[in-house]
């Protein structure tokens, strides 16, 4: 159960990849925040611990509902051209998706014992989140794509630390979740600013302004 | 004593920098008024206390931690004396270059201390001292060369002098005098307690490569310091020069040393200590009489200066005083230390043999030169400055300077005198500090009696006694004088100058400076490459109405060693900058790109 989870999470994380417009962006990460919370949730009911319930209910809350909201709207506000900005096409960008998931699983390999299948399958899924997350930042060309770069990356994070730890202490997690929403607030923010100074939200552009 | 450490070497070096500040700060009470406001005024005297301190703990401390704030405290506080007379752009300017030149110079200090470190496992002199008995021979070469430098750099030795003659000549007057007067003499104390006391200078080379470094600083800082109009830059100029003669000293010192001869080891350091005193005097007299022509007329430039003596007699004969004891003249310091020096060469020359006797026969006559040219240029900064009638409004109402910057050159002018005449009893001071300097036990040598100063090897005794011949020349001088008068010569006639039928003389027909170093720069023309512009504006062909003449020299170092170094920084800066182009993406490519590198990185082990 946990592994076709775990798969539809790659799956996600292939589509947030292989996304050209802003909606189908935030989708991808809804999803993708989604299947994380149903990890969560299973892990909870295997280990019976209240904590990560919690921890479940707000991935649940935040990332799967107040989040992706909030970048919803930001995108209907700026009303900018819903068009990501790509520095490289779809295929490119899925082939090396690809071939970070192979380089994750070869460096999950090394890093575990051999014989856990899932627990590296986990981990390599995780390491290629953070790895997505990083590369979305870097080949898209607007704000709001690097704000959803982080958040991926973040969720890898999540997941690498509950896979290799046993999940971080509870309060670290409550406190890495209120860090991620503000922000994304501020991010938001500043997103909304920079398109109304620049009628444009194209990282690549601001490069214009260095002196 | 816990962090510091008063040996002789240090108390020298300490009673240096409390004999040429006092008269300074005394200086600086007359210098400063009017100069700048109250607040800047008790800024200047805040600055001038913290950068004796700083050279006072340089010459104290006896940790290498302790030494290296100290060193870097001194070089900032004195940048800020650079950088004091803010309404100059060029001071900023100055202090820019002098301020990186002497971070250069820390790295390779540090740099230093830290190979020392690895050895002795302790900051402290005496561990490392220890430690250095069994350091490779390769490492000790490593440390003098980065030693050297580092200090090099301080001290202003050709070709690391670029600075000084830009720093030293826009700090204040006062500061100046302590700047070129003491603050580089601790780079000699760094040189001599670090390369001879704690290192111990076992190899010839050092003490060679010392001499020769050495001998080009004294012919290229007097060279240009002939060629200088600028009063106090043409002093800085002779601060190089005199470094290197100080140096002659030292690396003689080290020369033999790793020879063993520690008759002529510890009589060559009392020379070179000798004249670092002498220097730290008369270059600190000679700045403040320069800031005293600077104060007067608001000029430094000597061609438009002349004529000062009738105006300000008593900074002229201060000028004068120093102007003898930098040239060497008896009976003035300046002469027994380049007397003791000149005596080491010629004492070694006879001692060693092969080609080692030509080559301190040759420095020693380098030495010579450099005390001609010294005396030349002199002979030009007074004569152009003091002499003749005033070629500007400048020096037309020139007045003579209060009676606080009367007072600190009269004591330092004092000073150069008693050096001078009591060379037997300095030099019996001097030989206990050399002695602890150098490891040498000295009580069965004997280098002066009864107020003559003796050279030390035994078959070449050689006898000097300054008040002497102070006395002879007196008496010559007297002697002259009365013959003069009793031949009856002596009559004043008035009578208009002749002039070739011109009848128009005026200030504009005098010796200028450029005219008098003229011989200089046509004979060292292979090292200074003089060029000149002209330009003529003509009426017709047979009558020009104007004619401009401008003559200049090339600067050889700092074209064919620092221009093409700048170039080169500025040209991978912007190689640099082709990664930088300010692109986000980019920069977390970087990142990535890293990450990714060390994620195939790891899979190699």
């Amino acid at each position: 159960m946990q592994t076709i989870i775990l798969f539809a999470c790659l799956v996600s994380t292939y589509l947030m990849v292989i996304a050209k417009r802003m909606p189908a962006l935030i989708m991808g990460f809804r999803y993708q925040s989604f299947f994380l919370f149903l990890v969560t949730l299973l892990m909870a009911i295997a280990e019976r611990r209240i904590d990560l319930y919690s921890i479940a209910g707000l991935l649940l809350a935040l990332k799967v509902v107040l989040i992706p909201g909030l970048l919803y709207r930001i995108v209907a506000r700026i009303k900018a051209n819903e068009n990501l900005g790509l520095f490289l096409n779809t295929q490119l960008s899925l082939l090396c998706a690809l071939g970070f998931t192979c380089l994750s699983w070869v460096f999950s390999a090394r890093l575990l014992a051999p014989g856990n299948v899932l627990v590296t399958t986990t981990l390599t899924i995780a390491f290629f989140m953070v790895l997505a997350g990083i590369f979305l930042m870097i080949f898209r060309m607007t704000a709001l794509a690097q704000i959803i770069g982080l958040l991926v990356m973040e969720n890898g994070m999540f997941l690498l630390a509950s896979t290799v730890s046993g999940g971080m202490p509870f309060f670290v997690e409550i406190a890495i979740f209120f860090d991620v929403f503000v922000s994304v607030l501020i991010m938001g923010f500043f997103v909304y600013r920079i398109n109304k100074l620049f009628t444009h939200v194209d990282v690549n552009k601001l490069s214009r302004l260095k002196g | 004593m816990g962090y510091f450490l008063f040996d002789p070497l240090s108390v020298f070096f300490l009673s240096v920098i409390a004999l040429v500040s006092l008269p300074s700060a005394v200086y600086s009470i007359g210098y400063l008024k009017g100069e700048a406001s109250g607040r800047k005024t008790a800024l200047a005297w805040l600055i001038l206390i913290l950068f004796l301190g700083a050279m006072g703990m340089v010459v104290t401390v006896n940790n290498t931690i302790l030494f290296l704030v100290a060193w870097e405290l001194m070089s900032l506080v004195s940048y800020f004396l650079v950088v004091f007379d803010t309404k100059h752009e060029k001071s900023v300017q100055a202090g820019t270059i002098y301020i990186v030149m002497t971070h250069i110079g820390t790295a390779f200090l540090i740099a230093a201390f830290l190979i020392m470190f690895k050895y002795a496992h302790s900051f402290d002199f005496s561990a490392i001292k220890n430690a250095c008995a069994s350091m490779p021979a390769g490492t000790k070469n490593t440390v003098f060369l980065l030693l050297l430098t580092g200090f090099g750099t301080k001290a202003g030795i050709v070709p690391l002098h670029i600075w000084l003659p830009y720093a030293h000549p826009q700090a204040p007057s006062h500061a100046s005098s302590i700047m070129s007067g003491v603050m580089i003499k601790t780079a000699i104390y760094g040189i001599i307690r670090f390369v001879i006391f704690i290192l111990g200078a076992h190899c010839l080379w050092w003490g060679i490569m010392v001499l020769v470094l050495a001998v080009i600083s004294c012919l290229v800082g007097v060279i240009y310091a002939l060629m200088e109009h600028d009063i106090k830059k043409l002093l800085a100029y002779h601060s190089v020069e005199n470094i290197g003669i100080i140096l002659l000293g030292v690396g003689l010192a080290m020369f033999f040393l790793s020879l063993n001869m520690p008759y002529l080891a510890v009589f060559s350091m009392i020379a070179g200590l000798y004249h670092l005193i002498n220097h730290a005097i008369f270059k600190g007299l000679l700045f403040l009489c320069a800031g005293s022509v600077y104060k007067a007329t608001g000029t430094r430039d000597i061609e438009k200066l002349g004529g000062l003596i009738k105006n300000m007699p008593y900074t002229a004969a201060y000028f004068l005083i120093g102007a003898m004891a930098i040239s060497a003249l008896p009976p003035f310091n300046g002469f027994v230390s380049e007397w003791l020096t000149l005596q080491a060469f010629f004492l070694g020359a006879f001692s060693v043999t092969g080609s080692a006797k030509v080559f301190l026969g040759v420095l020693g006559a380098m030495l010579a030169l450099t005390g001609g040219l010294a005396a030349a240029c002199f002979v030009k900064a007074f004569g152009i400055t003091f002499l003749a009638r005033p070629r500007s409004h400048y020096a037309v109402n020139a007045l003579e300077v209060p009676f606080s910057m009367k007072a600190g050159m009269f004591f330092l002018a004092a000073l150069t005198l008693a050096f001078g005449l009591g060379g037997a009893a300095v030099i019996k001071i001097l030989s206990h500090v050399a002695a602890a300097a150098t490891g040498i036990d000295i009580t069965a040598m004997k280098f002066s009696v009864n107020n003559a100063v003796i050279s030390p090897q035994a078959g070449y005794d050689i006898y000097l006694s300054v008040p002497l011949l102070a006395l002879v020349l007196g008496a010559l001088g007297i002697m002259g004088f009365a013959v003069y008068k009793l031949s009856g010569k002596g009559k004043t006639i008035t009578y208009t100058t002749w002039d070739c039928g011109y009848y128009r003389l005026s200030p504009r027909n005098e010796y200028t400076a450029t005219a008098f170093s003229k011989p200089f720069r046509i004979a060292f023309s292979f090292f200074l490459r003089p060029y000149r512009k002209t330009q003529k504006i003509r009426d017709s062909f047979y009558h020009i109405r104007s004619f401009k003449y401008e003559t200049h020299t090339t600067k050889v170092f700092k074209k064919y060693i620092y221009d093409p170094a700048l170039a080169m920084i500025f040209r991978s800066a912007k190689s640099m900058r082709r990664i930088q182009p300010g692109s986000i993406h980019l920069y977390l490519g970087y990142i990535f790109a890293s990450v990714l590198l060390l994620i195939i990185f790891i899979n190699r082990f």
